[in-house]
């Protein structure tokens, strides 16, 4: 993957949610990263790790996850390219949760020491990282309210339109459809219920004529339904900078 | 591990689980079972779709465990 269509996805969503200027955009575009491949479902950098770099993901898909005692799982978050699910490391340097890939991924590792003399060479790029990382913790608020008080059905339907508009902003949904590599199991770990119970809950939407889910991708039957069943206000994606 | 298989039964509707999923004994299943049913009891009763959830397990072919929950409601 050529060094550009590594940061294009970035500097794409920056645009959209924060109005980035083509000056930043230069610095970004000359950042030193590191790229690796990852297969699907390879940690990135683990629970308690201490981390040296943040990771931006220049292609697949990631989630961040926590698994407690009894070896049970839950998806905190899913992160699409343009994305850098770690970016608060570079304050809180030990890891509190695992990001783990899920699909194959194009990784694209920036050290800690680069971003923070960037942070000071230009502030207004320290502002916009502030920024994304406020309306991830916006997104944790939502996945709380989604997974404590909805219906399963409701849960699934509002991470698949919350991961819509995401993709969207990166120009990733094709019409009616988009892409949602999780299986029935990881499914189950993003709503809080078992796989058994996920695989229920995908055959009802797609029963219903709502939503189809199959082989990593969503298809959408019926937008308003869709819609009315998650329950799905993007305010809180906070997707443009005038907002 | 031994494969375990969850078939779900809402009232009379069936649900079969085709991919099943690996446990270290049946004690793990039982409580993937229990959970199963408990969540899907959960959205069933309180949508009223059901007021009977049954989730049949099965260890490759063979029955092995049934889970049973339903819902009573006793008006005064």
């Amino acid at each position: 993957m050529p060094s550009d269509a590594i940061r294009a996805a970035l500097v794409r969503r920056l645009h959209v949610s924060s109005g980035i200027s083509e000056d930043d955009v230069k610095e970004i575009e000359s950042l030193p990263i590191s790229v690796r491949q990852f297969p699907a479902e390879t940690p990135v950098v683990r629970d308690g790790e201490r981390a040296t770099n943040c990771c931006l993901i220049a292609d697949g898909f990631c989630v961040r996850s926590k698994t407690i005692a009894s070896g049970k799982r839950q998806i905190l978050s899913i992160h699409i390219p343009g994305e850098i699910p770690d970016l608060m490391s570079l304050f809180l340097h030990v890891m509190d949760h695992d990001l783990i890939t899920l699909a194959p991924s194009t990784l694209g590792f920036i050290s800690h020491d680069t971003l923070q003399k960037l942070h000071r060479r230009r502030p207004n790029v320290a502002e916009m990282f502030w920024r994304d990382t406020l309306i991830d913790a916006a997104m944790f608020r939502e996945w709380i309210v989604n997974v404590g008080q909805r219906p399963a059905p409701s849960r699934l339907a509002h991470v698949m339109i919350e991961l819509r508009e995401r993709l969207r902003i990166i120009g990733r949904v094709d019409g009616s459809s988009f892409e949602m590599p999780l299986t029935q199991e990881q499914i189950g770990e993003a709503l809080g219920i078992t796989a058994v119970h996920a695989n229920r809950v995908i055959k009802q939407l797609r029963q219903e004529g709502v939503v189809e889910l199959q082989r990593g991708r969503a298809t959408v039957l019926d937008e308003r339904k869709f819609l009315e069943l998650a329950d799905f206000d993007d305010r809180y994606l906070h997707q443009s900078p005038i907002l | 591990m031994p494969r375990f298989h969850f078939d779900v039964h809402e009232n009379g509707r069936f649900i079969p689980d085709e991919n099943g999923q690996e446990f270290v004994n049946a004690e793990g299943a039982r409580k993937e079972a229990v959970l199963t049913g408990a969540s899907i009891a959960r959205d069933a009763f309180v949508a009223g779709s059901a007021h009977h959830v049954v989730v049949d397990v099965r260890e490759g072919g063979t029955p092995c465990m049934k889970i049973s929950i339903t819902l009573e409601v006793e008006r005064a």
